[in-house]
């Protein structure tokens, strides 16, 4: 049961990422990323990381995919024509060598042994935010920090020009 | 094979087609939407060895890697659009100043 869940959200998944980066139309591609990040929430759901999927759901699927779409409506649409699809060559070459580190990578994975598992976390929110504003309180409030930095940079970057 | 070594392997493989979709789109924009695969398939490993460690540091460190990705995608997006009314550029083979 587990690999029959497994198969279908990982299906799903791949084809998802395949389509978005193979697609022509920067819209179409958006919304095979918007997929994707509907089953890799799935993913997260079974991998019993409840919280980590609502957020997935709500920063990905909601704020970042409508604001991709926002940028895409304010540039005119025959200047995206000229820039649709892939380049070729770079396909090409490039295409051997992702096969070529995932067989090495993979080798790594199937031979290796993974770590024994200690104990399930049976609450997962409360677990994670115990250990988040114990453990790491510093890289939280570091985070505000970048988060706070990006915003004035973002209003920055897209004032008008006197 | 285990199901945790399953998990691991398809966000190796994530993570390769949104390296692949960087290398060889041409939109600025999909580039973008590629690089933001990559992240996906960084956190899917870093909550799959946290499940199977029993602990809660790995989907801590997911939930950064979301934070910095949001405003990553901000500050890129507010670039890629002054660089179009600048410029008028919409491609990355046509960015060429600090080359020439």
């Amino acid at each position: 049961m587990e690999w029959l869940i497994f198969g279908i959200l990982a299906f799903w998944l791949l084809v998802s990422a395949l389509g978005a980066i193979l697609v022509r139309s920067p819209v179409h591609s958006i919304l095979f990323f918007l997929s994707g990040v509907l089953a890799m929430a799935a993913l997260f759901l079974s991998l019993g990381a409840e919280l980590l999927a609502g957020l997935q759901l709500i920063i990905y699927a909601v704020a970042i995919v409508v604001f991709y779409v926002l940028v895409i409506t304010t540039i005119p649409w025959e200047k995206v024509k000229r820039f649709e699809g892939v380049y070729r060559k770079e396909m090409l070459l490039g295409f051997p060598v992702v096969v070529l580190v995932f067989l090495l990578i993979s080798y790594l994975v199937l031979k290796g042994s993974l770590a024994m598992p200690v104990g399930a976390s049976t609450d997962n929110v409360r677990d994670l935010g115990k250990t988040l504003f114990t453990s790491y309180l510093f890289p939280f409030e570091v985070a505000s920090v970048i988060l706070l930095v990006a915003m004035i940079g973002a209003i920055l970057l897209g004032r008008k020009e006197e | 094979m285990s199901i945790e070594k399953a998990y691991i392997l398809l966000s190796i493989l994530v993570f390769l087609i949104g390296l692949l979709g960087v290398i060889a789109r041409k939109n600025l924009i999909t580039i973008l939407v590629s690089t933001e695969i990559m992240l996906n398939g960084v956190n899917l490993t870093l909550v799959t060895v946290d499940k199977y460690l029993g602990k809660v540091d790995g989907q801590v460190f997911a939930l950064f890697v979301l934070t910095v990705a949001a405003a990553e995608v901000a500050v890129g997006l507010g670039l890629i659009v002054s660089i179009f009314r600048l410029k008028g550029y919409e491609g990355s083979s046509e960015i060429v100043h600090l080359r020439d």
